[in-house]
């Protein structure tokens, strides 16, 4: 186990299962274990804690999930043009800590690392997705409100995940990840239905914002080896800050990856500027004070986030994709949480609906 | 003055404006020749209580940007010229905030200025305006007519026709081109 834990609970009904027992195994011995009536309880911020999200991230909540588990992503939005993504929660909160996660606010009231003991039920809810729609293609993610992989070494939910995907062929499953926790993926043959992506930031961004991340080299020698391993590959530029010597490190960074892994190679990639509601940026901005990234040239856009401002944020979107469209094989790619006329400035076409271009994900 | 009497006199200045307890607390935790230096252009200038928030904000996100101390931001020539030029406290206070935001949003200032000459060299006239977006937070130009004729309309609607390729220009730098 990469990531340390300060203490684990186990709500009642949830000791007999497999990933309670899993978690019991792997972690170390000196880690307390308590049983609790309602993982609520032990999920909620620790009073009289200094950083009371950080502290949540150190306590992992065995809980069973009572709510769906798969759900349209939550960044979606009629305002944007969105890429069809589904998201499967499986996990909540995630134990690396960047400095702009918006977790800092979307889990502020809930903070602690919960996984599901029931989280097989959540096939059952992709059985009737794919059953009440024939014919169509979906990509199906669990890298939304956790990491997909930080905790996969004490929870092995990735193998279970692969067998099932791996025998629906509708279905394509995204492990979605900053860190290099891939050696359960190794050994299981995904069939061709799951691909791992990664989060890909700068040098810059890596040491100034992403805490206890693996660093951007070892995501990309990860990337090589899941490849080698019959997996398909994406990468996010998300998000993607636009620092003095931004445009030149992001190019960098690009070529780097195009050295180790082709285009070809690469099902697809996405690009977000950095964005950050006014609470989000206050929490932020609390929680990493001297972070130079977190001040940047944003202004209050239309949509009630601080993001940079728009001319040098698209020139940047500009920038990345002319790089990968020179790289001698088209990449498909699309935009995070931006509308539909960003996407004609950055890639010269209208967007296709959500629906097409999440078909047209899954089957990258 | 030593740090003490810099301390009682920030609070002395705080307690006047009214500042809000956490800005106190982020002056106060600053270090000592950043805080006196504050506090020497907050009364030079006579700041007011949001001229004094907006001031503290901006030099601190700057200070964390540029990894530099806040009195260096305030020994800037820009800033020094200000705070020791003629004029009145309330027009220079003005000055000082707007020559911060340039120190804060450089890129920003630039690209605005350059749109702004981009629209002036259009020369349109009066019935027409072109609005910039607010602070170039998003993408969309508005463009006016003002017309109290059908004959005044279709002068206008012909010129803007006739700028149709330096408008094109600003859409697309708006857009992130270069």
């Amino acid at each position: 186990m990469k990531f340390e834990l300060d203490a684990v609970y186990v709500e009642r009904g949830c000791e007999d299962s497999a990933l309670a027992a899993r978690v019991l195994r792997a972690i170390p011995r000196d880690v307390p274990v308590t049983h609790v009536d309602d993982a609520r309880e032990a999920s909620r911020p620790a009073s009289g804690a200094r950083d009371p999200f950080g502290a949540g991230k150190r306590r992992l909540v065995v809980s069973h999930r009572k709510t769906p588990f798969l759900m349209p992503c939550p960044a979606g939005s009629s305002k944007f043009a969105c890429c069809g993504y589904l998201v499967l929660t499986l996990a909540s909160n995630c134990p690396m800590d960047c400095s702009y996660c918006f977790l800092q606010e979307y889990l502020a009231d809930n903070p602690a690392f919960q996984v599901y003991a029931n989280y097989t039920d959540s096939f059952d809810e992709l059985d009737r997705l794919i059953a009440n729609s024939r014919g169509r293609s979906f990509r199906v993610g669990t890298g939304e409100i956790a990491d997909s992989l930080a905790f996969d070494s004490i929870t092995g939910i990735s193998r279970d995940l692969i067998d099932f995907f791996g025998s629906h062929e509708n279905l394509t499953l995204e492990l979605k990840t900053k860190t290099d926790e891939i050696e359960n993926l190794l050994d299981v043959d995904p069939r061709g239905r799951v691909l791992v992506s990664w989060t890909l930031s700068t040098d810059a961004v890596y040491r100034s914002s992403e805490h206890l991340t693996a660093s951007p080299a070892a995501r990309i020698a990860a990337a090589r080896a899941v490849l080698d391993a019959g997996y398909r590959v994406a990468f996010h530029f998300d998000p993607l800050i636009a620092y003095p010597d931004a445009e030149r490190d992001y190019l960098l960074l690009i070529d780097e990856l195009l050295d180790v892994i082709s285009p070809k190679q690469i099902s697809f990639i996405s690009m977000g500027g950095l964005r950050m509601t006014p609470r989000l940026r206050g929490a932020a901005r609390s929680r990493f004070p001297d972070d130079p990234m977190l001040c940047g040239e944003d202004v209050l856009a239309s949509d009630g986030r601080f993001r940079t401002f728009t001319p040098l944020r698209l020139n940047l979107y500009r920038t990345l994709a002319h790089r990968f469209k020179k790289a001698g094989a088209e990449v498909p790619a699309y935009l995070c949480m931006e509308p539909a006329s960003v996407h004609e400035h950055v890639f010269g076409a209208v967007p296709a609906r959500p629906a097409t271009i999440g078909e047209r994900l899954a089957r990258a | 003055m030593n740090a003490d009497e810099t301390d009682a006199q920030i609070r002395e200045v705080a307690n006047e404006r009214r500042l809000p307890s956490s800005h106190l607390d982020r002056w106060l935790a600053m270090d000592p020749p950043s805080r006196a230096a504050v506090l020497d252009i907050a009364r030079i200038l006579h700041l007011r209580t949001g001229q004094l928030v907006t001031a503290l904000d901006i030099v601190e996100e700057i200070s964390v940007r540029d990894q530099i101390t806040v009195v260096a931001i305030l020994d800037r020539p820009e800033i020094r010229r200000i705070a020791s030029g003629s004029g009145s406290a309330p027009s220079r206070a003005s000055a000082l905030l707007e020559a911060l935001r340039t120190l804060r949003y450089p890129l920003l200032k630039r690209m605005q200025e350059q749109l702004r000459s981009e629209v002036s060299a259009l020369k349109l006239p009066r019935g027409i305006s072109i609005d910039l977006p607010k602070d170039l937070g998003s993408d969309e130009l508005t463009v006016s007519l003002r017309a109290r004729s059908g004959a005044e309309l279709a002068h206008l609607l012909d010129t803007l026709d006739r700028s149709r390729s330096g408008l094109t220009r600003i859409v697309e730098m708006l857009g992130g081109k270069k």
